[in-house]
């Protein structure tokens, strides 16, 4: 722990317990101070590697070696275009396959072997696989969102039982203090022994111990700890069919036309008999519409038929002036 | 479907007798109220007020007005918007008096009315284009009577019109019987159509009826026989039927027959009587009127009263707006 230093003003941990090491992309270690000094402008080069660096990339060194520091940082980088699955690949060997190289090209960066030729392979891949990769970045957004949720749920059960737990803790208090209570009264005015009634009462309270432990009934598991579920797998990510509640069917009755007027032909007999040749055909727009001529003729046939019988309706307060 | 429809329940009554009652009775209505005004002048009520027979031939003059206006309204209007309007101008007057609503006014709100629900758009500036006189002032009655009229109407807006039926008649006609072209038998067929608008027949009978008398009459007119076509196709499986038509026929050709348009001069004498004895609060150019609306408004949106300025108020008072018919 001790050796922990800033390579550049050689603090270390032991004369400033504050001291915060960061580490950026080149893998090499400064100290808080030293980055601020060093890069007030905002970038900057390394002074080891002198490789230009930026300043917000500097973050806070959690391993102790700076080289796995830097292998994580360049991991993380690759990791983001080579974001492939299994899913994604015809046969296991293949996945293999792929991973070895990312394995490969982890190794080559992080040891300054090919990189120029390894970089190329990045561009290249990232080129042929661009769709793929858009695609299963999202796919991880969803993922990460499915886990915050299952994290949510976990605090609320947690909660829940710590409430639950809480809850009969206070029911067992009361009861104690009731009981002790008894055994008072029962010792101040009862005439029995007083010997017998506490070990009466000290027997109670074994057994009543005893049944409490069995008490609890252990709920059934059907989850892991990590909120995997098990058991009924019913694939979680996919709704169940909500079922509808059907009421009584429909039932279609025909319209009776109340007409008071002679019959109207139907459409059938308006086109085989004659009557569609006296009226213009539709127009290509009003069949797209749905109205045919048929439709029309029909129409004025049954408002010239109906209501032909019709009588007026004799009225007693028509003679009334 | 008109046998289902409002006009039939509720517009389409038993006889003219019923029709005439309804007329007197709102003439009675309206002395009854105002009785006072013809006391006030030193008048006799029957010399001060219209007779229903008056009221009658000043209507019908403004049918013919009606019938003129939509004759030459620019654009040219289909025949359904006036078959439409004559409708609701007959059944506002049903239920009013001419001597509370002026019937220039309520003629062109029943057009106006009609053209919206005939679907034939035409805006309302449009529409005063048509209208000599004062056009703001025209637009100002048009618009403030149109709910008075829609509400008189019962809110029932739907006209069945003959037109419809005559088209079906002519295409069963062209189909079934075997009388020559048909087609002549239209302009006889306008004609007795534009002559029922001036008759209660819309109130008493059915489109289908009226459209029927109107191509027999077309018929008889072109010196043609359709009785075959009537008895023999349509009537065929309801001869018990076949009297009540013929019965409404008649009734209906004798009512275009007996039709006789008013006496000029007589109709001028009537609406120098009605200038007097109009219901002042619903003249556009009266005081009364304008205290009316004045209070109206103010009442709405808590303007002062003397603030307020309206078209209305604008227009000289002795220049007569809405000149329809000269």
């Amino acid at each position: 722990m001790d050796d922990q230093a800033c390579p550049r003003c050689k603090t270390t941990k032991y004369r400033n317990p504050s001291l915060k090491l960061m580490v950026n992309v080149c893998g090499h270690t400064l100290c808080e101070s030293c980055v601020d000094l060093l890069f007030l402008k905002g970038s900057g080069a390394c002074p080891e590697c002198m490789v230009p660096l930026r300043r917000n990339n500097f973050r806070v060194q959690l391993f102790e070696d700076p080289m796995v520091e830097k292998e994580v940082d360049i991991r993380r980088r690759i990791l983001r275009d080579y974001n492939k699955r299994e899913e994604d690949f015809a046969s296991l060997d293949e996945y293999n396959d792929y991973l070895e190289e990312i394995e490969n090209i982890v190794y080559n960066l992080c040891n300054n072997i090919e990189i120029i030729e390894t970089n190329k392979r990045i561009e290249a891949y990232k080129r042929d696989n661009r769709e793929v990769i858009q695609r299963n970045k999202t796919r991880v957004g969803r993922e990460e969102y499915a886990l915050e949720e299952m994290l949510e749920l976990e605090r609320i059960q947690e909660e829940a039982r710590k409430k639950e737990l809480e809850d009969l803790d206070l029911v067992h208090k009361k009861k104690k203090a009731h009981d002790k209570q008894a055994l008072i009264e029962e010792l101040m005015y009862s005439g029995k022994d007083a010997a017998q009634i506490v070990t009466e009462f000290a027997e109670k309270a074994e057994k009543q111990r005893l049944e409490e432990k069995n008490l609890p009934p252990p709920k059934p598991a059907n989850e892991f700890s990590t909120g995997i579920k098990f058991g009924q797998t019913a694939d979680h990510t996919l709704l169940s069919v909500p079922k509808s509640e059907e009421g009584p069917l429909f039932v279609y009755e025909p319209l009776l036309a109340f007409s008071e007027g002679p019959g109207v032909p139907p459409i059938s007999d308006i086109e085989s008999k004659g009557y569609i040749s006296h009226i213009r055909p539709e127009t290509l727009q009003e069949n797209a519409g749905g109205f045919t001529s048929s439709l029309a003729c029909q129409r004025a046939l049954q408002e010239a038929f109906q209501c032909l019988f019709y009588t007026a309706p004799s009225v007693g307060t028509s003679t009334v002036i | 479907m008109y046998p289902v429809s409002s006009q039939k329940r509720s517009w389409t009554f038993a006889n003219e007798s019923q029709l005439a009652s309804f007329r007197v009775e709102q003439n009675t209505k309206y002395i009854e109220q105002h009785e006072a005004e013809a006391r006030a002048n030193n008048c006799e009520v029957d010399d001060y007020f219209l007779t229903p027979a008056e009221e009658r031939l000043l209507l019908k003059r403004y049918e013919i007005h009606l019938a003129d206006f939509c004759g030459r309204f620019d654009p040219p209007m289909p025949k359904c918007v006036v078959g439409t309007a004559f409708h609701y101008f007959k059944r506002f007057y049903l239920n009013n008096t001419p001597m509370d609503y002026h019937p220039k006014e309520i003629l062109a709100t029943c057009v106006f009315v009609a053209c919206k629900i005939e679907e034939f758009n035409v805006s309302i500036n449009q529409f005063v284009n048509n209208i000599k006189g004062d056009r703001n002032k025209a637009t100002d009655i048009v618009l403030s009577n149109e709910l008075l009229l829609i509400g008189q109407l019962n809110f029932y807006l739907t006209i069945h019109n003959p037109f419809r039926p005559i088209e079906g008649f002519i295409i069963d006609i062209k189909t079934r019987s075997n009388m020559q072209n048909p087609e002549r038998l239209r302009p006889h067929i306008d004609s007795f159509i534009d002559a029922t608008f001036y008759t209660d027949a819309c109130l008493l009978h059915t489109p289908s009826q009226i459209g029927l008398a109107a191509v027999l009459h077309a018929a008889s007119k072109e010196q043609e026989n359709l009785d075959s076509y009537v008895t023999e196709l349509l009537f065929v499986a309801a001869r018990d039927k076949l009297p009540a038509l013929i019965d409404a026929v008649r009734k209906i050709r004798i009512m275009v027959k007996q039709y006789q348009p008013p006496d000029r001069d007589q109709v001028k004498a009537i609406e120098k009587k009605l200038d007097r004895c109009r219901n002042q609060a619903n003249n556009p150019v009266s005081e009364l009127y304008k205290e009316r609306l004045r209070r109206l408004y103010t009442d709405e949106d808590d303007i002062p009263a003397d603030d307020a300025s309206f078209h209305i108020a604008d227009v000289s008072s002795d220049t007569s707006a809405m000149n329809i018919s000269q």
